[in-house]
């Protein structure tokens, strides 16, 4: 008999209007799920969710007309139709009568700055024109919520910089949409988020502001060091140091055991000494060593003891 | 049920499936290139046992159809609008899945039933190139004479055939939902279907036992409506009966295929199987 493993569990949450909710978490964490059980692509073996006051299970058809969806990804248009075709297509499907739909076309093309390349196939586009498309293809029904699952997922920087300053400026600031977004990316969620919920193995571990989730490891000091040559061995033993809280390990080229240690200690003078004499006794050269500021992925590691990426 | 919002969807997707149809070329010359020799083995091999004109006489004789290439090609015709109709609406959905834009349109809350008969009433388009296709070609390359009384019932017929089997597309589609598995299926009953509603061959020739299984196919009463219409100048009220079953197999399968396609999708899911590829 096979296994029933459940994607999501026990997670809550509430998002308030017009506020920027943000769902942190590594892949397989049950982030896409949960977005999949909002827009009411998936039905929950238990339990159930409320979006804009609908039942996802009782009123799914209510629900699908107050949201608008962005995945990420190639996934999602039509390839062989025109940038503008798609959003004709999609706002049909969302019964936006003609003569609002149009003008609410052009407008959103301009806005992603793709008025000019709309009557050309979806297949000549760049990664990042598609996925601009994918963001305004979520707006042609004008929904009072975004669900944007991984929208800058694959991504060159540029092009996730100009969907990022959209979602925020033009979406949340100027037309006050309440958006859940979901993302692997920890600065991403920093920068977009009011709120974030951290959710780990379908569980919500964590959910707050990004500066209280910051705070809540405020008395930890954390440092970074680059090494090549690392003794797999040596981990446990960085661990057992005195006032190293926790310490993961992130291989940048296994070949050469080249690697990123990450250290959380309550003192790094402390620490410090004794971890460079490990690592060097280990036959590690150490490569560069600096300290930083906690961030989200300090957050997810102090709670987990693993990195977003692992 | 709100009209405008139901023939917005249903426009909205007629109109994507013919740009997306007609934006490959290539189906043009399959579709004048494929169905002649498929046409021209069942023909010849009639052909290998007779002259034209003894051979029709037995089965005019026996059957009461005049014209066995006729037969054949009438047969043909309501079989690839079948087949047509079957993947255009019935694998619809799966075509979604393969273009990555299943869960987009699952998302919206435009009726599935809506989208589907839309892809149906589109592929009637194709459908038609190919009856056009097949009867000018038949006309010119196995010298068919049809034996026309009432325009009328032949516009009948292909229209009471068509709705039926756009309802059998519809009904599939549910299937499409639940598994990637089911064009096996789909696939799979297409050798029978072929056989049992009589393409090649009149049903009274099968024996009684196998003759119940071709009356329960939509298939059968479209080939028999439109050999009597084309065939045998046939009236409207000649092909009443076969007009009526026709509907009656589209109401039934149209509604078994809401049913089923509600309780598919929710189990779709359930299991998160909608997407799988």
């Amino acid at each position: 008999m096979k296994e029933k493993i459940a994607a999501v569990d026990h997670v809550n949450f509430e998002i308030r209007e017009g506020e920027f909710f943000g769902l942190l978490g590594p892949n397989g964490a049950g982030k896409t799920t949960t977005i999949k059980l909002l827009c009411t692509l998936l039905v929950p073996d238990d339990g159930t969710a409320v979006v804009n006051g609908f039942d996802v299970i009782k009123e799914p058809e209510k629900v699908r007309k107050s949201l608008g969806v962005v995945t990420g990804g190639e996934r999602g248009l039509y390839w062989r139709l025109t940038g503008r075709e798609n959003l004709w297509f999609f706002s049909q499907m969302y019964n936006v009568p003609p003569d609002v739909a149009r003008p609410r076309i052009e407008q959103l093309l301009k806005l992603v700055e793709l008025q000019d390349r709309a009557d050309e196939q979806v297949e000549k586009y760049s990664r990042g024109m598609k996925q601009r498309l994918h963001v305004v293809k979520g707006l042609v029904n004008d929904p009072p919520i975004l669900l944007l699952d991984e929208p800058t997922l694959g991504l060159d920087p540029s092009s996730a910089r100009v969907i990022r300053d959209f979602v925020k400026d033009q979406l949340q600031k100027e037309q006050n949409k309440t958006i859940l977004h979901t993302t692997h990316y920890m600065e991403e969620a920093d920068q977009l988020c009011d709120r974030i919920a951290i959710i780990d193995q379908g569980k919500t571990i964590a959910l707050d502001t990004p500066t209280n989730l910051k705070k809540s490891i405020q008395s930890l000091e954390v440092a970074k060091v680059q090494v090549t040559q690392f003794n797999p061995r040596d981990q446990e033993s960085i661990r057992s140091i005195e006032q190293v809280k926790e310490a993961v390990v992130e291989y940048t080229d296994s070949t050469v055991g080249a690697a990123e240690i990450t250290i959380h200690a309550e003192d790094l003078d402390v620490v410090v000494p004794r971890l460079t004499e490990l690592l060097v006794k280990g036959g590690a050269r150490i490569i560069a060593l600096h300290e930083s500021r906690p961030s989200l992925e300090d957050v997810f590691i102090s709670m987990t003891g693993r990195k977003l990426r692992d | 049920m709100n009209l405008t919002k139901e023939w917005r969807t249903f426009k909205a997707v007629f109109h994507r499936n013919l740009k997306l149809f007609t934006s490959y070329n290539a189906w043009i010359v399959a579709t004048l290139i494929w169905p002649i020799p498929l046409l021209a083995v069942n023909i010849y091999s009639y052909r290998a046992l007779g002259t034209d004109a003894s051979i029709s006489s037995i089965i005019s004789r026996d059957f009461g159809i005049s014209n066995f290439a006729g037969m054949i090609i009438i047969g043909t015709i309501v079989y690839l609008l079948y087949n047509r109709l079957l993947w255009g609406a019935g694998v619809s959905l799966q075509s979604e899945r393969w273009m990555g834009t299943i869960e987009a349109l699952f998302v919206t809350p435009a009726s599935r039933m809506t989208v589907l008969f839309a892809c149906g009433a589109s592929s009637v388009i194709e459908g038609a190139w190919w009856i056009g296709c097949i009867f000018a070609m038949s006309w010119m390359i196995f010298g068919v004479e049809p034996s026309i009384a009432s325009w009328l019932a032949i516009a009948l017929g292909i229209l009471s055939t068509m709705v039926a089997l756009i309802s059998v597309g519809v009904f599939f589609a549910s299937f499409f939902v639940l598994t990637r598995a089911a064009d096996q299926l789909a696939s799979a009953l297409q050798a029978p279907i072929r056989f049992f509603s009589g393409v090649v061959f009149p049903v009274s020739a099968l024996p009684q036992l196998l003759q119940f299984i071709s009356y329960i196919l939509p298939v059968t009463y479209g080939i028999q409506a439109m050999r009597k219409a084309v065939l045998t100048g046939g009236d409207v009220a000649s092909i009443s009966f076969e007009l009526v079953l026709l509907y009656v197999f589209a109401l039934v399968l149209t509604i078994a295929g809401y049913f089923t396609l509600r309780a598919l999708e929710t189990q779709a899911k359930r299991k998160g199987t909608l997407y799988m590829y």
